[in-house]
Order: structure tokens, then C-alpha cells, then sequence
């Protein structure tokens, strides 16, 4: 092994020592720009995006910041995707060193990045215009600590999706309106021998888990908190974990059929596709990789609100929403072109026939934009047989409650189920296990 | 960890030489001299080393004494003394995960030291063409990185569309599960663990088999010896300090898994697969809880100590 | 009872029908990568699988290029564990050498407390380490990454077990003939023991070209990330499973550096191993 020579000559050592630097420099890349400070507004500043959208909805994205650099010359937007699975860790490791500028992220984190300090406040003029133009119900979702945190995008709840062709093959004429029928036609609709299964779960997944059956609980007049306090124990909570039960008892629920993958699609969204399963509670933003997995196919899905329990008077889904925001950790420069960007970014000026680019970006996957504006621009698709249901039912969804300690929450619960689906578990005995786990870790996080 | 390779251990070492005899040793200047060079050579490792491995450990600890969710400042944690240690105890979480752990390294572990053997002697003894081929073949899926590997098996495993649970289904073995069961998932994760391990197991096991003479055989051969005697009575005793050293390197790297968890499970179905690694890395990165993530570390620390102190207390009793 | 000739016949078949299936094994989730990476969207859709791509297509190796800055994360990749492993050959000589050669109070205390934390998992103290290296205001990435990478403990345990069997009559030599310790460890011990050296120096490039929790705890942006990285997050597109050739060939092609280095090194690493049993 060679070993460097003390007499190496300082003309040969300078374009080494140029080399190091420059390697030196490569390293930097994004952060050198944060350590930068304040700059001019002449001073380019890049604004790092991070999210977990697909690389179609990436594309749009990116398409979007093309033409507002155009405009702002100034500031460039580059994107970094993330699985949904790896979003909230990507968050927190790269958020206090400015790794990111701008993050969309899932409405249950924001209590945390609050308080923490990570989750800027919005400008006056950014504060105005999401009081002025989005439901006053989001305004509040987004409003933490006295300040308005973010730009509220896409709004999500839950619906009965059932493949049509297995019903008329069934001889079932309409989706099932209460438990009864729920249980009635899951059975009826099991078919061992073809691999069918009546109603489908989804494991793997923590609100994948937790939102359907909370909206099955909400229902059946149920709820999940509170304050910060849990119900699991409740009789109209535990209701559902014993459906559950049932349910897979009897075969019409197959537990190896619903698992998820980080991106929160794989075999259960594979199974529903291929019509393997007959009925499943999924959210709205899921029609399009119906679309793509299923093509002529998406027909046979009909959409009807979720069946009522027992106890329940009226269907009721759970809802919850996204926002994009900002790191108050960036530097000024960033932080205040990333705002600038995101509020072009969710106004008409941005998308096409008085959308906003965002609510473009929203509907192309049949997410439920939340702007009042963008729902205006986008009646039409708003309208089609499978979202008309979905935002009918939007008036009767109840928010997942953002609470600090949500995440580990919603973690909690998820085993609980699956230690039900899968068959480990008695429903009573799940259900006070993640009962008293869940006390103690709201108490821990709420002081 | 990082890998090693069997002549290490077999190394015969002799006694070093001490500074003060021999020709050279005895003027103070070189020796001045040469204590001053001991000091440079040495400090760069010291430094890294301690200030990276040894100075964490300390804090660490210092940690899990505290609150803290790591996006505040570290002088703002709060100090709660050993209540995230006695939280730990009634944490069932943690509990299954040590246990997961522990069960994992048992299935990888157990599987992948006889097969090493195994197909270490295979690629040793008969003279047969292929097997440099089967060696080089073997070891290469060591090299390719776990994230890659975990990507090809998530494909392998995947249900209707994959290719294992099509054959399968083609020997008649019905719909297995893989990864999406908790009974199975484990053992799906341990499966590609093996295949990725065999192969640098194996060639452990090979130098481990050059260095038995072979006219231990020949004398075996006359006494009419079979290869299975030969093997019970010759290769397995003398090859007891490579099979040490393939069990102590396949314990620590099956300890460690993260990767394949990280990108295919989450941890699930239920806890499944939610190994110590996976669980400590989202207490504190996830969940913000630094300090109960520390009391996690160290526990496992004192624990894998506590471990290794009785098996060499063991095998100095032999 | 069977002749004796037909039963060597027989169980020479076997051992090759064995090493058949050794060989085999190991190549078939690589054989799956590679026709995946070819295949077209509705071939990978097919229940069940096709097992050879109808209408193979290198389409996908021209997106992964596109989706993820995977050109740059093999510039990172390259520097970060070539780095690493220049190095760790480095530092594990000379602490080798000390260790193996030298004679001082304390020596083996502290050459086996070095050893101990081999057998420490990483996590253990990944949460002060990402804290440390966070504050120690250095923002370039590849500082960030190597600052605990510059040394390893395997490197030094390593190096010392071949030092010590470096005869000391060639190091006393060297010394009457007036040479430095910096001139006898790497002009007369290391060029004695590079077979070691180079063994070393693959299996270090290989732990650090794969190493993923550290660089995903430390990095904050996509334009660092080593290639392991990008692989992760190629996994977003993996939303249905048309976008699976697109991950296949993002692995084979992050795949390929090692695998490269280990077939290049693979000659000298055998003779490594059969020198090492000639000599002494």
C-alpha cells in the first residue's frame, strides 16, 4: 500500500487540497443554503418539500413549482418522497437541522410539532387567507397555540366499498344498511372455494387499522376519547371489536388477506381489485389506484355510507385532514418563500379552471380537496357516482381526535385489533389491554 | 458489525516481544522516541472510539434518567430519576419485542450454523466440479446490500402475483402466508436473513476445514472410519472454534436487525415482527421519546452483557 | 446390498445435485430481480407471475434515474465508503500494530474493551449520537456521516491478530537500521500483511457502501443520501405493483458496486486465506 511521501511537491498538493474542497462542498448541498441566514431577496433560496405523494402526483407537484419559479425566479422548490410509513420519522430526524422547508403532513402530528417548536406560525396574510377561504371546522383543525400552522389540504373519510358483481352473484340487490345485514351478507358472500371473502380489514397499518373500525364505533354512537381519556372499555366501543371477532370466526373475514405495505396500498388493495373481497371500509383516497389496479373493472365498485350499529342512530365516518406547513427551524429566507410558495400553491392563480394547483394535485387521486374554492372548481368529478357518496356523508364525519401522543395511540390500538383479527386475543381481553396502555400514554403525553 | 474472517481467530499467536530486550531497546532516547510514536499511532483509534462509542454509551444513560422528545434542546429534559426504567418493566411492548428479538436470533441462529456446516463440507471434501462457483455464488449475496434484498424478497413474497406462493401452490402446499401473518412473518424475515448469511458462514467454515490435517482422515480410513464417523470424530471437535465464532458473529448480527423491518413490516402483523431495534428507533425518532428510548438501549445493553458474562464464565468452566 | 462402485456412482450424484442446489438457491431472487426490472406493467400484473418478461424493456432503468437522484447518491456512496474504508485500513494499522507489538500498562484492558463493543448494537446509542453529531455545527453531509466511521473496532482486532504474527526480528531490524515507526509500520510490517489488509479493506467497503440506520438517522435531504437510501425511497413508487420493475432495477444496480469490488478482490482474498495458512 502506497503511503503518501513527505516531499510531495506544493503544486502537485494544490489541486488535491482544491479536490477535498470541492468534494467538501458536494456534502453541503441543501444545508449550506439553511446555515446561509437571512439573504436578500436576490439571494436564490431553495425550498425542500417533503411529502409521500407517488411519483405521478410528484410530478404535478413538481410541474407546479416549475411555473412559480418562473414567476419567482428567486426560489426554487425541490421534493423529497418519503413512504407514508417512513413520513412522521423523516419529519422529526431531519426537522430541527432544516433538512426540509416545507412538509405535508397528516393532521395528528401537528400537537406534537407545536409544541416542540418545529411547526412555524403563519404570516398575517397567509392566517387571513386560510380564515377566509377554507370551513371554519379546518381552520380550527389547523389552529394550535393561537396561531393558524399550515394550509389545510386534503380532507379523508371512510366508506362502504363493495364489489357489485359478487353481490348480484350473491343474489344481494343493495349494500348492507345495519350490522345484521352486515354479518348476513359477509357470509353469504364468503366463497372458500373461489378465495372470496365477505368483508375485508386492513392490517399492517395503523389508521388503515384504527379509522375503519373508529368509524364503525362512531356509528354505533361511540367514541374513542373523551378529553384525554379513552372509551375502549365502553360497550358501544368494544361492540365493534366483537363484530370483528365474529366475523372472523366465521370465516367471512380472512385475516392473511388485509396486509398493507409502507405505502399503505399492497395485498388488501390487491384482494378488493381482483375481487377477492366483496366489502371493505376504505377512505376516499384510494379510487385511484382502484382505477389503476382495476381499469374496466372499477365499475362493479359501488360506495354506500358505513352501516349502523345497535346502538347507533345514523351512519358516521371518521374524518381526517392534511396540511402543509412550515419548519420554524429554516432559515427566515426559506421559511418565508415557503409560505409564499404554499399559498400560491393552494389558490386559484395556481391550477386549472379556478382550482388551486393542490386541489388539481388532490383530485387527480380522488382526494376531497378542502378549499371552498377548489370544491366549487371541482363539482363535477365531486359528483361521480363513487366520491358523490363520500361527500355526502362529509356532514356526518367526526375528526380523529389530535391529541398529543396520537401517533403512539393509534400504534396501540392497531395491535389490539390485530391481535383480535389474527385471532390472538379475545375482544373484552384486546380491548382493556389497550384501554389502560392508552390512559397511560395520554397521561405521560398530556402532563 | 462488521464481518470477519476465520484465520483471525485461528491466528497461532506468539508472545510480542517486549520493548526492553533485544539489540535496540535499550537506549532511553529511541525508547522516548518510540513511546511517543505508540502514543500517535494509537490516539487517532482512541480518539474516534471513545468520543463516537464509549462517550454515547455514558450519555445513553444520562438520558434515560430524563423526559425529552429530542427536538427541544437537551438542557430542557427534565429529570424523572428511574421511573422510564420502571415504566419499561410493565411495558408489554417491550417485553414482546425483546422477546421477538430473541426468537429471531434463535431461528437464524440455529438454522444457519448447521447449514453452514453442512454445506461447508460439502464444498470442502468430495472432488466434484462447481464448487468454487457454488462458493463465490454463495458469498455474494452477502455483499449485496440488506435493503436490496429485502425489496427482492417483499417481491418474492408477495401474494397472488409472486412467485413463491405460486409454487407453492403448484406442489399443492395451498395459500401461504409469508409476511402477512403473524405467525409466519418472523420466520419469512429470518428466511431471506439466512440466504443472505449462508454463504459468508459457509466460508468461514471452509478456512475452518483447511486448517484440519488431513492425514487425520487417512488415519480414520484405515481404522475403516465412515464419513459420518470421520465427521462426528474428527471435523466437528476440531472445528470448534470456527463453529464459536460463526455462532458469536451470526448472534451479534442477527441482534441488530432493523433494515428488513424498517422497509417491509413496521413491525407487524400485531408485534410480530417489531424487533428491539425497530422498537427503540420508533420510541425516539417516531414517538419523540427520547428518554424512554434510552432506558430501552441501555437495558438491552445491560442485558447482552449480562449474557455475554455467563457464557464465558461457561465456557472458562470447560 | 448395493455395489460398491454404484454406490459412489450414486452419492457422487447426490453431492453434485446438492451443489446444483447451492448454486441455484442464491441465484434465483437475483434471477427474479433481473426479469422484474425487464418486465413491462401489465406483464407484472399477471396472476400468475410470468416467469420470463414477454416483451423485456430497459424502460424502467431509464426512470429510476429520473425519479430518484440516483446518479448522485452513487457519487455519495462512493465517497462515503471509500472514505470510510481508507480510513479505518488507516487507523486499524497503526492501532494494530501498538496493540500487537508493544508492551505498556494497560494494554490488554484496553485492546479487549475495544473488542467488547463489537458486540454492541448500534442502537444502543443511536439516539446520543445523532445529538452529538447535530451539534457539533458541522453541516456537511459526509462529515456528518463519517465522523464516527473513521475508526472501527473489528478493523483493530483484525490488524492485531496478523501483527502479532509479524516475526519481531525483522521489526528490531529495521529498528537498528535507524528506520521510524511510522517508516516500519507501513513500509516493512503492512506490505507483509496486505492480503490482510485488502480483506479487511473489502469487508469494511462492503459494511459501509450497506450501512442504513446511521445515514438515514443523520441526513437530511434526498441529494445526500448514499445509495441504500435512494433504494428506500425508491419503495414510495412501489404503490401498486406495476412500478415494480422500476424497484428491481434501482436494487440491481445498487446492488452492483459490491458485488463488483468482492468478484475483483475475490482472487487475492482465496490467496489471503491460503497464505495465511502457509506461513509461520
Amino acid at each position: 500500500m502506497a503511503f503518501p511521501r513527505r516531499t510531495t511537491s506544493s503544486r502537485a498538493r494544490h489541486p488535491i487540497r482544491s479536490l477535498v474542497a470541492s468534494v467538501l462542498a458536494l456534502g453541503s448541498g441543501a444545508s449550506a443554503v439553511a446555515a446561509a441566514g437571512p439573504s436578500s431577496a436576490s439571494t436564490p433560496v431553495t425550498v425542500t418539500f417533503l411529502t409521500h405523494y407517488a411519483p405521478p402526483q410528484v410530478a404535478m407537484l413538481q410541474a407546479a413549482a416549475t411555473a412559480f419559479h418562473k414567476a419567482h425566479p428567486g426560489i426554487s422548490v425541490s421534493f423529497h418522497a418519503v413512504p407514508f410509513g417512513n413520513l412522521l420519522s423523516t419529519l422529526t430526524t431531519q426537522g430541527p437541522s432544516a433538512g426540509w422547508t416545507v412538509a405535508n403532513i397528516y393532521d395528528l402530528w401537528l400537537p406534537e410539532l407545536v409544541q416542540s417548536g418545529l411547526a412555524a406560525a403563519a404570516p398575517a396574510n397567509v392566517t387571513k387567507a386560510v380564515r377566509t377561504n377554507w370551513p371554519a371546522n379546518l381552520v380550527t383543525d389547523v389552529t394550535k397555540g393561537g396561531a393558524v400552522r399550515g394550509i389545510p389540504n386534503e380532507v379523508d373519510l371512510y366508506a362502504l366499498n363493495y364489489n357489485k358483481a359478487l353481490f348480484a352473484k350473491a343474489g344481494i340487490a343493495s349494500p348492507p344498511k345495519n350490522w345484521t345485514q352486515l354479518v348476513a351478507d359477509a357470509n353469504k358472500l364468503t366463497n372458500k372455494s373461489a378465495g372470496v371473502q365477505g368483508f375485508g380489514v386492513i392490517t399492517s397499518w395503523a389508521a388503515g387499522v384504527v379509522h375503519p373500525w373508529l368509524s364503525l364505533v362512531d356509528s354505533n354512537g361511540g367514541s374513542l376519547l373523551t378529553g384525554t381519556k379513552p372509551n375502549l372499555t365502553n360497550p358501544r366501543v368494544e361492540a365493534v371489536t366483537k363484530l370483528y371477532a365474529q366475523l372472523v370466526k366465521s370465516g367471512a373475514t380472512v385475516a392473511s388477506m388485509s396486509t398493507a405495505n409502507a405505502n399503505t396500498t399492497g395485498p388488501y388493495l390487491d384482494n378488493f381489485a381482483a375481487g377477492k373481497t366483496a366489502m371493505i371500509i376504505m377512505a376516499n383516497w384510494w379510487e385511484a389506484d382502484l382505477k389503476a389496479a382495476m381499469g374496466s373493472h372499477f365499475s362493479d365498485v359501488g360506495v354506500a355510507p358505513i352501516p349502523v350499529g345497535p346502538s347507533g342512530t345514523k351512519s358516521s365516518s371518521v374524518s381526517y385532514s392534511w396540511l402543509t406547513m412550515v419548519n420554524s427551524k429554516a432559515s427566515p429566507a426559506q421559511q418565508a418563500a415557503g409560505w409564499q410558495f404554499l399559498q400560491w400553491l393552494n389558490s386559484p392563480s395556481s391550477g386549472k379552471n379556478g382550482s388551486s394547483a393542490m386541489g388539481d394535485v388532490l383530485m387527480s387521486m380522488g382526494i376531497l380537496p378542502s378549499r371552498l374554492s377548489d370544491v366549487a372548481a371541482h363539482k363535477a368529478q365531486l359528483s361521480d357516482p363513487f366520491l358523490r357518496v363520500y361527500v355526502a356523508e362529509l356532514k356526518n364525519a367526526s375528526p380523529f381526535p389530535t391529541v398529543l401522543g396520537g401517533e403512539q395511540m393509534t400504534d396501540t390500538i392497531q395491535t389490539a385489533l390485530e391481535s383480535v383479527i389474527f385471532g390472538r386475543s379475545s375482544a373484552s381481553a384486546a380491548m382493556s389491554s389497550a384501554q389502560s396502555q392508552v390512559s397511560s400514554i395520554l397521561k405521560q403525553a398530556n402532563g | 458489525m462488521m464481518a470477519a474472517s476465520v484465520e483471525s481467530l485461528g491466528a497461532p499467536s506468539r508472545p510480542a516481544a517486549p520493548v526492553r530486550t533485544g539489540r535496540w531497546g535499550g537506549h532511553p532516547t529511541h525508547l522516548a522516541q518510540q513511546r511517543r510514536w505508540g502514543a500517535l499511532m494509537l490516539s487517532p483509534t482512541l480518539l474516534i472510539l471513545g468520543l463516537f462509542t464509549f462517550v454515547p454509551i455514558v450519555l445513553t444513560f444520562w438520558i434515560s434518567l430524563h423526559a425529552w422528545n429530542m427536538l427541544t434542546p437537551i438542557t430542557k429534559m427534565s429529570w424523572v430519576g428511574l421511573s422510564n426504567y420502571t415504566n419499561l418493566f410493565h411495558d408489554p411492548t417491550f417485553r414482546s419485542s425483546l422477546l421477538v428479538t430473541l426468537v429471531y436470533v434463535v431461528i437464524v441462529v440455529g438454522i444457519t450454523v448447521p447449514l453452514s456446516i453442512l454445506v461447508g463440507m460439502l464444498l470442502y471434501f468430495p472432488r466434484v466440479r462447481g464448487k468454487g462457483v457454488a462458493r463465490t455464488v454463495l458469498f455474494t449475496t452477502y455483499v449485496i446490500p440488506t435493503i436490496a434484498v429485502a425489496m427482492v424478497w417483499g417481491a418474492l413474497y408477495a401474494p397472488s402475483y409472486g412467485p413463491l406462493a405460486q409454487m407453492f401452490h403448484a406442489v399443492g402446499l395451498g395459500q401461504p402466508t409469508f409476511l402477512s401473518s403473524p405467525s409466519s412473518a418472523l420466520a419469512s424475515l429470518a428466511a431471506f436473513n439466512i440466504w443472505q448469511m449462508l454463504g459468508y458462514y459457509t466460508v468461514l467454515v471452509v478456512a475452518g476445514l483447511t486448517q484440519i490435517p488431513g492425514d487425520l482422515y487417512e488415519a480414520a480410513r484405515v481404522d475403516g472410519a465412515g464419513f459420518v464417523r470421520q465427521a462426528m470424530s474428527i471435523t466437528l471437535p476440531l472445528l470448534r472454534r470456527t463453529t464459536v465464532f460463526v455462532v458469536l458473529i451470526g448472534v451479534i448480527n442477527a441482534v441488530q436487525v432493523f433494515d428488513p423491518v424498517y422497509v417491509l413490516t413496521q413491525g407487524g402483523p400485531i408485534t410480530s415482527t417489531t424487533v428491539i431495534s425497530y422498537d427503540i428507533q420508533r420510541t425516539a425518532f417516531t414517538y419523540g421519546l427520547a428518554g424512554e428510548a434510552s432506558a430501552m438501549a441501555f437495558s438491552l445493553l445491560v442485558l447482552l452483557v449480562a449474557v455475554a458474562v455467563v457464557i464465558l464464565a461457561f465456557m472458562r468452566s470447560r | 446390498m448395493m455395489s460398491p462402485r454404484w454406490r459412489t456412482r450414486v452419492s457422487r450424484w447426490l453431492v453434485r445435485a446438492a451443489i446444483g442446489v447451492v448454486i441455484l438457491v442464491p441465484l434465483f431472487p437475483v434471477y427474479w430481480m433481473v426479469i422484474s426490472s425487464l418486465k413491462r406493467p401489465a406483464d407484472l400484473l399477471s396472476v400468475p407471475p410470468t416467469w420470463f418478461p414477454h416483451d423485456p424493456t430497459f424502460a424502467a432503468y431509464r426512470t429510476v434515474f429520473q425519479v430518484i437522484p440516483f446518479a448522485r447518491s452513487f457519487l455519495n456512496s462512493f465517497l462515503i465508503a471509500g472514505t470510510a474504508t481508507l480510513s479505518v485500513l488507516l487507523t486499524s494499522i497503526m492501532a494494530g500494530y501498538v496493540f500487537g507489538k508493544y508492551h505498556f500498562k494497560g494494554r490488554d484492558a484496553l485492546f479487549w474493551a475495544i473488542v467488547a463493543t463489537m458486540f454492541m448494537p448500534p442502537i444502543v446509542t443511536l439516539v446520543p449520537l445523532y445529538w452529538m453529531v447535530q451539534h457539533t455545527g458541522i453541516s456537511n453531509a459526509y462529515v456528518r456521516v463519517l465522523l464516527p466511521w473513521l475508526a472501527n473496532a473489528f478493523g483493530v482486532f483484525l490488524m492485531r491478530q496478523f501483527m502479532m504474527d509479524v516475526p519481531d526480528e525483522l521489526i528490531d531490524a529495521a529498528r537498528v537500521d535507524g528506520a521510524s515507526e511510522g517508516r516500519i509500520v507501513f513500509r516493512v510490517v503492512a506490505p507483509l500483511l496486505w492480503p490482510a489488509i485488502l480483506t479487511l479493506g473489502v469487508f469494511a467497503f462492503v459494511y459501509y457502501w450497506n450501512n442504513f440506520l446511521w445515514p438515514l438517522t443523520i441526513l437530511q435531504s434526498a441529494s445526500q443520501y448514499p445509495v441504500v437510501l435512494a433504494l428506500a425511497q425508491l419503495l414510495s413508487y412501489n404503490t401498486t405493483v406495476q412500478y415494480q420493475n422500476v424497484v428491481m432495477a434501482g436494487a440491481l444496480i445498487g446492488s452492483l458496486p459490491t458485488i463488483v469490488v468482492f468478484l475483483l478482490a475475490q482472487r487475492v482474498f482465496v490467496q489471503g486465506i491460503a497464505r495465511s495458512g502457509v506461513k509461520g
